[in-house]
């Protein structure tokens, strides 16, 4: 197949259709978190997470009248479906694994299940505070040093277009946890960290490919920074889409085939490969290249480029 | 002109690259993958499984002082080999019990049948008392396991005042082991004045652990220098029974449940497989994508992938022989990204080659150049993913390390690939097989643009 596209896909013409997009998605995710909040797992507050497998035909209000029957009243209860059998992840704020192991045990008495049929996670007060901590410290220390490596290895512009999309990124990605009431768990920040630093590097590649080109005096002739730019994500489009599709589909096996741990990372890995290609497209390089070309060297070729075509255009106009 | 001088230097550098040092290169390659294969087979047995997909009991413990005091580090193996001998207990021959951080233990004990019993055990208190019989002399404390109701009897020592417990035989040659107590300066007091008491009457005294009487040995003599000794025909087991008793009840610290995780084993093994199918599904599609985007050259990057897996499942069973590497399902969730990395890293690859190619580079200068850029650019690109894995494996707490460490051998795996496989594979396919030909390559519109360019360059040039 092509490695490369006959006719050249106008990206940064719909720049400012690509910016509106985002900013929507931003003031979304923002009303998302500050209106719906984000649920955080147990993991991180301490509280009992009870995975039920093939529960046949139990339905939600059963569960809920067998858990009230055992003492607990407040539960979350979530559905779940692993390899087509229903389950339930049923969730409280008990903090003693006696207790709660116990709980799980008569529950599946009653609902007569089979021997070892659901997994039982308790995470006492005081680790939440431990896991919360470290998961932050990690977060901050792998951006702040990938951040560190992008800025000391290529430009300054750069760096900061890319991060700003990366934060693009990320808020959008909060925002998608807000809205769907998903649970931020820890696997949910290792996943998306991971992305960043992938993502990150997405937009590197389509930098560098875009400096190459600008040194390149017989590619660079007669073109504005915004055509060279263009021309230059269409020279690496191939790879982004080839690179995504071939990280983004085993990921996608993963939420189809996984369970809930499997899923957890998937739903987080997908969602953030798709918005870092998309970023690397639609937020760093518009903005990188939009910097540029206001650099006195490359205003002056678009001003020259300007002119002469506006000197056609009057020559045409002679003409007819 | 510049294009000119450039082109005949890389070709002059990719002819000193001789096909023979990309030969021997194979022949080490394979060499590795015949010793990582006999590393890993049977996986099943190879490659070490984490609770979550044995199913069992893991627990995290955290000690903490009663009075918020820092907990030092002999406290600490203490309390861990305290808890070592209460897993003992239960019987569980595959059960660990490891130090994990400065202030946690990890228990784990795969295939508990009884989870209950097993978080019961490990979680008990232990506080134990010293009780003279008379006090509680309207029961029966021949009896032990008798259960006292609480506020019915007073202790006149606690486990607080054992500073050491041992167990050695009774004496040189019996088949009998006594179990051995010291005191502190102010137990060895209490006890001094308790025995002078006790002794001519010879009279009892109940070791009460959580308000059950374990024992009630009688005092032989009267005991002023704080060494206790408790004999009555144990047996090592009944002694190092003893001993876990006494020391449960001097726990310098207190140990409250952290993380817990329960797991059917069904269940764990269903997780194993769902995973399994995820990546076998993963591997499937991906490499069926690149044949039909590159056609030959997907027998390339499906070699990548194979040698990657290769090496990759060498060095999880190698890890897991050693005993620090156990398979999680975050740790499967690692391992499914790393497939799409590993495909990204030949994807670098064969699209710069094919732009060479376009370039109008012969077939060798661009095989050399291609594996070389792509490479340059993998290799960053594996930095940064590297910097996120090393990052989560270090400094994040519980399971999540898990993902971070199979990602991290992921990318090394990758970055070992390039080198050992993508490299010397393109340039000897550039060499022997490509130009043959370029249909079934895949390459031939590349070459036939590469063509024009340069007749272009030639005809603008003689204009």
């Amino acid at each position: 197949m092509r490695s490369h596209f006959k006719r050249e896909i106008p990206f940064m013409s719909v720049r400012y259709i690509m910016f509106a997009i985002s900013a929507i998605l931003l003031v979304l995710s923002i009303v998302g978190i500050a209106y719906k909040g984000l649920n955080f797992g147990i993991e991180f507050q301490g509280g009992t997470s009870i995975d039920f497998r093939n529960t046949a035909a139990v339905s939600t209000e059963e569960m809920r009248t067998i858990l009230a029957e055992q003492g607990e009243q407040a539960a979350v209860i979530q559905t779940t479906l692993s390899e087509d059998n229903p389950g339930f992840l049923v969730r409280t704020t008990e903090t003693d694994p006696n207790a709660a192991s116990a709980l799980a045990k008569a529950v599946s008495d009653k609902l007569e299940l089979p021997e070892d049929s659901y997994t039982v996670t308790t995470i006492g007060p005081g680790w939440g505070a431990d896991v919360t901590k470290s998961s932050l410290i990690a977060f901050m220390v792998a951006i702040g040093l990938i951040i560190i490596w992008i800025a000391i290895r290529f430009e300054f512009k750069m760096s900061l277009t890319g991060i700003l999309s990366l934060f693009h990124d990320l808020l959008i990605l909060v925002g998608v946890y807000a809205w769907t009431g998903r649970d931020v768990t820890p696997n949910v920040i290792a996943a998306l960290l991971t992305i960043m630093g992938y993502s990150l590097y997405d937009t590197v590649v389509v930098f560098h490919r875009i400096n190459e080109n600008a040194k390149n005096a017989e590619f660079a002739k007669n073109k504005t920074f915004l055509e060279i730019a263009n021309k230059s994500l269409n020279e690496v489009f191939v790879r982004t889409i080839n690179t995504s599709l071939t990280s983004l589909v085993p990921v996608l096996a993963m939420l189809f085939f996984g369970g809930e741990t499997l899923k957890d990372f998937a739903f987080a890995l997908s969602l953030g490969l798709i918005l870092g290609s998309y970023s690397s497209i639609g937020i760093a390089t518009p903005l990188y290249s939009i910097w540029k070309s206001i650099e006195p060297e490359w205003k002056k070729v678009a001003q020259r480029l300007e002119n002469k075509q506006k000197k056609q255009e009057k020559n045409l106009g002679t003409h007819v | 002109m510049a294009d000119k001088t450039n082109s005949s230097r890389q070709a002059r550098s990719s002819r000193a690259v001789e096909p023979k040092r990309h030969k021997i290169t194979m022949v080490v390659l394979l060499i590795i993958l015949v010793l990582c294969a006999v590393a890993f087979t049977p996986i099943g047995e190879k490659i070490t499984q984490g609770l979550d997909l044995q199913g069992g009991v893991s627990v995290i413990m955290s000690a903490s002082k009663p009075d918020g005091s820092e907990v030092s580090a002999e406290e600490m193996s203490q309390a861990t080999a305290i808890v070592e001998n209460r897993v003992n207990s239960l019987g569980a021959s595959e059960a660990t019990v490891q130090k994990s951080g400065a202030t946690s233990i990890l228990v784990q004990i795969p295939g508990a049948t009884n989870p209950e019993e097993a978080l019961e055990t490990i979680g008990r208190t232990g506080f134990l008392e010293f009780v003279d019989i008379d006090v509680i002399n309207a029961l029966n404390v021949g009896t032990p396991n008798l259960e006292l109701k609480q506020g019915t009897y007073e202790a006149f020592m606690t486990g607080g005042n054992i500073e050491n417990v041992s167990i050695g035989q009774e004496s040189q040659g019996s088949p009998y082991y006594a179990v051995n107590l010291r005191l502190d300066a102010e137990g060895s007091q209490i006890f001094k004045q308790k025995t002078a008491e006790l002794a001519p009457l010879k009279g009892r005294i109940a070791i009460v652990l959580d308000g059950v009487i374990n024992s009630a040995p009688t005092v032989q003599n009267v005991i002023p220098d704080g060494r206790v000794s408790i004999t009555g025909g144990y047996s090592v087991e009944g002694a190092q029974q003893m001993k876990t008793i006494l020391d449960s009840g001097s726990l310098p610290v207190n140990l409250n449940y952290s993380e817990s995780r329960v797991v059917g084993p069904t269940l764990g093994q269903a997780s194993l497989q769902q995973g399994l199918i995820a990546i076998a599904v993963g591997f499937a599609i991906v490499i069926i994508y690149l044949f039909i985007f590159y056609q030959g050259l997907g027998i390339l990057t499906m070699g990548s992938l194979a040698v990657f897996a290769i090496v990759y499942l060498g060095i999880l069973a190698a890890l897991s022989q050693m005993g620090v590497f156990a398979l999680s399902l975050p740790g499967i969730a690692g391992i499914v990204l790393t497939i799409g990395m590993a495909a990204d890293s030949s994807i670098l690859v064969l699209e710069r080659f094919r732009e060479e190619l376009r370039m109008g580079h012969s077939i060798k200068t661009a095989a050399a150049n291609g594996a070389r850029h792509g490479i340059g650019t993998s290799i960053d690109a594996d930095i940064v993913s590297l910097v996120s894995a090393l990052s989560l494996f270090f400094i994040a707490v519980g399971p999540v390390k898990g993902f971070g460490l199979t990602l991290a051998l992921g990318i090394l795996c990758d970055i070992v690939t390039m080198f050992l496989f993508k490299l010397p594979a393109l340039n000897l396919l550039a060499h022997f097989a490509i130009p043959k030909h370029p249909k079934f390559w895949g390459i031939a519109s590349d070459v036939a643009e590469g063509k024009e360019k340069k007749m272009d360059i030639r005809r603008s040039r003689r204009a």
